[in-house]
């Protein structure tokens, strides 16, 4: 290919990957762009287009792809530090290394690696320890290490902000988790006021917050706020894998207000991305909520249930008609399966004490239907 | 009697100019916004009141400032109620507060009337209530918070209120006949009844005509022809054609305007909304389904609800309801020229094809009626899902552009037609045809598959190759590559590398690896652990091409596996994949044997030349 082509091909697909929305097709079209610098030997453009494709499957929902890209970048900055300054790549460290819990295949060890060497590089670009302190209070929290995180936690909210530490909304957004696990669900609401209001939002924020806010709006009863930021909250989040967990959040709460009709769709909508989405706890989260789900229409006496689900689905039928019970059985064995990895993995049991959790919903319903012809 | 408010009025003006206001100019809409609720409240008393608004701009002889006067026919205030209202704004220090005022008919008032401070320094405000004495009361208020209450010496014939605004020097841009003509046209056009503005004593009625969606047309293209025209004031653009919207829910009325140009997929179109009868926004994006970003439109709602900042509507199930009735009225108009227009529907399709798909994905009946109008890229060329669908008994299609670049340069040479389900829908619109349409035939397509249809070799050449097979699969084992020998067009290409789906990433996962540090090399491996054992990638060797079928008669097996060692790493560059290091060393190991090889053969025969 001569010079001006493939340059020339470079700057079609970076151009059409920014005129795409977050997902699959702008993650490929940037991975196709830096597959082409690579061939063509060209360290500082492929250095480009790999930044652009952190953050297009940072945002997107492959953080797989994240993980690879920034793992490359990260060798280049290394050997040639003064071509690529360190600091940019930092942003992308924090993403990349929050992540690193959700493959239960990477061990411990690795991940306590990662942790300390983002300690280490943000030290040396002379940010302070609040960002990292976040890191480990969510790495403690969702390995199951509930008194280191509870540390980590306290140490991370007293420490000043700085030039390296998340933006506002997404920090706000990070602390509702806290009050989550200890039921404070009044101090939620008041936090996440100002993220539900609007008066601080960034890409991913009330997205993720509107998901987060729907069970203590069930538990202290408010139902109709509940539902409201179901529809608010899920028209945001919809079209961009990134948001499978958040997506488990409103099938947990369509479940819990026995809006099984309304669950399904969304099921059939989104278990292609569980199928083959590369964090495994946002699976998890997906499939324990639509395992509760499940169970409800079982308790409904729905003996079958029409679906059409895509091809790769491990029980697929072309008719579309499944039996309740048996997909009540699938999504309880994947859930049960990621639980067991991340458990060995962890050490801990806080993924079975999440799946016994999903399985005390079914006593907590209060059925409050949401109208019919309200778009799902 | 002089009064001083509680509050630092200078804090609670600043906070308004700076928080709630985009400019100054807003001054107008909210003494409009409270005259219409001041008309509104006394047709409560008087239901077959008109209403009327007049502003009147008083130019000075000697040169000096102008002044303003602001007058409405609405229920007026009483004292308490003017006392009422500074207090109100007395306790709203911060934003929130403010915003929870407007709610009601006090609040909205004071605080409407503070932002004329961001223009002038003194206010009078003369107003006599309906509900009243039938005394006339007047306010004079100055920006450094203080004021005074008492009754006017120039008592006011009817019930109603007038409001005097003094320019400021640094605001005088706000007070030309120009200037407040449109931003009283911008935020009131709309209001259902009139607004004046006399200057040097001659009276203009600013809104004379009820919306254009409102109005009675002698034909439908008399009708198309003003909404056009008047998407054209609106926009500054020229729109390709209009559509009527309405919703019950929410009372939404309006019209949408068809682009004229293919927008971004994600790029939210800014629509001009207007709140009962006022212009709240002309950015709010929460209007329409997510997939009509084809148009962009003006609508008047008489029962939806503003957010905080005014900016959008609140997003409640009567939004949600509203805007599935909107997303109603345009499906509609697909599906009327679908019937009746179907050469415009595919000029429409040719420049909104995303947002016909999006909405084809969610809607069965419509993607029924227009699936086989959608323009899909194939091996073949561009041609519609129809056209495809006439030629091949069954729609074959790869998800990704990389497999599709793989098969692209094959499948045309050997008749294949294969289409690209890489862009935005293209996949899943091809996945759902066979559950929307029973019959139709689909088959997610691999360019390892490739092979399967091309010429298998006779029993005879297969004899001639098998030396060829044995020495390239002991030679390509190492980078777990299989091989195959067919027969394929076009006869120029000596190999053809297939990958299965995630081939490319794995090759990207391998090269970061060789890239980066030890640490995360070991975290990449853990990543990646656990994933099902790949299929390996395949070179299927052409032996229609002539230096294929040379190598099936070399001896040497050095020679050969030197050349099938090149003809693989061929392959990948004219797949754009990059190489890695192994395969690196392989490319430079080859070249250099390639050039020694020769210049053995120079030097053998050297002395015969």
């Amino acid at each position: 290919m001569r010079e001006q082509d493939w340059r020339e091909q470079v700057k079609n697909l970076l151009g059409r990957a920014e005129r795409l929305e977050p997902g699959e097709a702008k993650v490929m079209a940037l991975e196709e762009a830096a597959r082409l610098a690579d061939a063509h030997a060209d360290g500082p453009l492929a250095y480009e287009v790999r930044d652009a494709l952190i953050d297009a499957a940072t945002f997107g929902g492959f953080p797989d792809r994240a993980l690879v890209a920034f793992a490359w970048c990260r060798g280049q900055q290394q050997r040639d530090p003064v071509r690529y300054p360190p600091e940019p790549l930092l942003w992308k460290q924090k993403w990349v290394v929050g992540r690193l819990d959700e493959f239960p295949h990477i061990s411990r060890k690795q991940i306590a690696g990662a942790l300390d060497d983002v300690e280490q590089c943000f030290a040396k670009a002379g940010a302070g320890r609040r960002a990292v302190l976040k890191l480990r209070y969510q790495a403690a929290r969702d390995m199951g290490d509930a008194e280191v995180a509870e540390d980590f936690w306290a140490q991370w909210v007293r420490e000043p902000r700085d030039h390296l530490t998340d933006c506002r909304a997404c920090e706000l957004d990070d602390e509702l988790d806290h009050h989550i696990d200890r039921g404070e669900y009044a101090v939620v609401l008041e936090k996440a006021r100002p993220l539900l209001e609007g008066r601080n939002g960034c890409a991913e924020v009330p997205h993720l917050t509107l998901g987060s806010v729907l069970y203590p709006l069930f538990k202290l009863g408010r139902l109709e706020q509940a539902r409201d930021s179901h529809l608010r909250g899920y028209a945001l989040v919809q079209r961009n894998r990134e948001f499978l967990a958040t997506v488990g959040e409103h099938l947990e709460f369509l479940a819990l207000t026995g809006n099984v009709e309304r669950g399904l769709k969304l099921f059939e909508r989104h278990v292609g991305w569980a199928l083959e989405h590369a964090s495994h706890r946002d699976r998890f989260t997906f499939h324990s909520a639509a395992l509760a789900l499940l169970e409800r229409a079982v308790v409904e006496g729905r003996e079958r249930v029409v679906l059409s689900l895509p091809r790769a689905f491990a029980l697929y039928s072309p008719g579309d008609t499944y039996e309740t019970r048996t997909l009540r059985g699938w999504l309880a064995s994947q859930a049960e399966g990621i639980a067991a990895k991340f458990d060995a993995r962890n050490g801990t049991d806080r993924f079975h004490q999440l799946l016994a959790r999903t399985k005390r919903l079914g006593g907590e319903g209060v059925p409050f239907p949401i109208d019919d012809s309200l778009p799902a | 009697m002089d009064h001083r408010f509680q509050v630092n009025l200078r804090g609670v003006i600043d906070l308004l100019s700076h928080h709630l206001y985009s400019t100054p100019g807003v001054f107008v809409r909210e003494l409009l916004q409270n005259a219409t609720d001041a008309i509104r409240a006394r047709r409560h008393l008087e239901p077959s009141h008109p209403g009327t608004v007049r502003m009147e701009l008083i130019q000075k002889q000697d040169g000096g400032l102008p002044t303003l006067l602001f007058t409405d026919d609405g229920v007026g205030l009483t004292e308490e109620e003017l006392h009422r209202f500074l207090a109100t704004i007395g306790e709203s220090s911060k934003r929130e507060t403010l915003e929870a005022r407007r709610d009601d008919f006090i609040g909205q008032f004071g605080i409407g009337l503070l932002s004329c401070f961001m223009v002038c320094d003194e206010l009078l405000v003369v107003t006599r209530s309906a509900k009243g004495d039938g005394r006339t009361m007047e306010w004079r208020g100055r920006h450094d918070g203080t004021y005074t209450v008492r009754p006017s010496e120039h008592p006011l014939e009817h019930p109603g209120t007038q409001v005097f605004l003094v320019a400021r020097e640094d605001a005088a841009e706000y007070f030309t006949a120009d200037r407040v003509r449109q931003l009283a046209v911008h935020y009131g056009g709309l209001l259902p009844f009139p607004i004046h503005l006399t200057v040097d004593g001659r009276a203009e009625h600013l809104n004379p005509a009820p919306p254009p969606w409102r109005r009675e047309y002698e034909s439908a293209g008399e009708r198309r022809t003003v909404l056009l025209a008047y998407g054209r004031e609106v926009f500054g653009q020229d729109f390709v054609d209009c559509i009527p919207l309405r919703a019950e829910a929410g009372q939404v009325e309006g019209v949408a305007f068809v682009l004229p140009f293919s927008p971004h997929f994600n790029a939210r179109q800014k629509h001009r909304v207007y709140l009962k009868d006022m212009l709240l926004s002309e950015s709010a994006e929460n209007l329409l389904p997510e997939w009509a970003f084809f148009v962009k439109c003006v609508v008047n709602a008489q029962g939806l609800r503003p957010t905080a900042s005014r900016e959008a509507f609140y997003e409640d199930a009567t939004l949600a309801r509203a805007r599935e009735s909107l997303g109603q009225s345009l499906r509609q108009y697909l599906v009327d020229l679908a019937h009746s227009d179907p050469r415009t529907l595919q000029r429409l399709i040719a420049l909104h094809g995303l947002s016909v798909k999006a909405l084809a994905l969610d809607d069965d009946d419509f993607f029924r009626l227009v699936i086989h109008w959608l323009p899909f890229e194939t091996t073949l060329g561009m041609m519609t899902l129809g056209q495809y669908r006439q030629s091949y008994p069954s729609v074959r299609y790869v998800n990704t552009l990389d497999a599709f670049r793989q098969v692209a340069r094959v499948a045309a040479a050997q008749g294949l037609c294969i289409l690209n389900g890489a862009y935005t829908h293209d996949t899943a619109l091809l996945e759902k045809l066979p559950r929307v349409m029973p019959g139709a035939r689909v088959e997610l397509f691999s360019a390892a598959q490739l092979p399967q249809d091309f010429e298998e070799l006779t029993a005879e050449e297969r004899q001639t190759v098998a030396r060829l097979r044995q020495v390239a699969t002991e030679a390509l084992e190492p980078f777990r590559c299989e091989v195959t020998i067919k027969k394929f067009l076009p006869p120029e290409v000596p190999t053809l590398y297939g990958d299965v789906d995630d081939g490319a990433f794995r090759r990207d996962v391998e090269r970061a690896r060789e890239e980066t540090d030890e640490l995360y090399a070991s975290v990449l491996e853990g990543a990646l652990a656990g994933s099902p054992e790949e299929e390996r990638p395949q070179l299927c060797f052409n032996l229609r091409n002539p230096v294929v079928r040379r190598l099936a008669r070399v001896r040497d097996t050095a020679q050969l596996t030197l050349s099938v060692e090149m003809l693989y790493v061929q392959a990948l560059l004219l797949g754009h994949r990059p190489l890695n290091a192994r395969e690196m060393a392989l490319l430079n190991r080859g070249l250099l044997g390639l050039i020694a090889a020769r210049l053995d053969d120079d030097e053998g025969t050297g002395g015969m030349h």
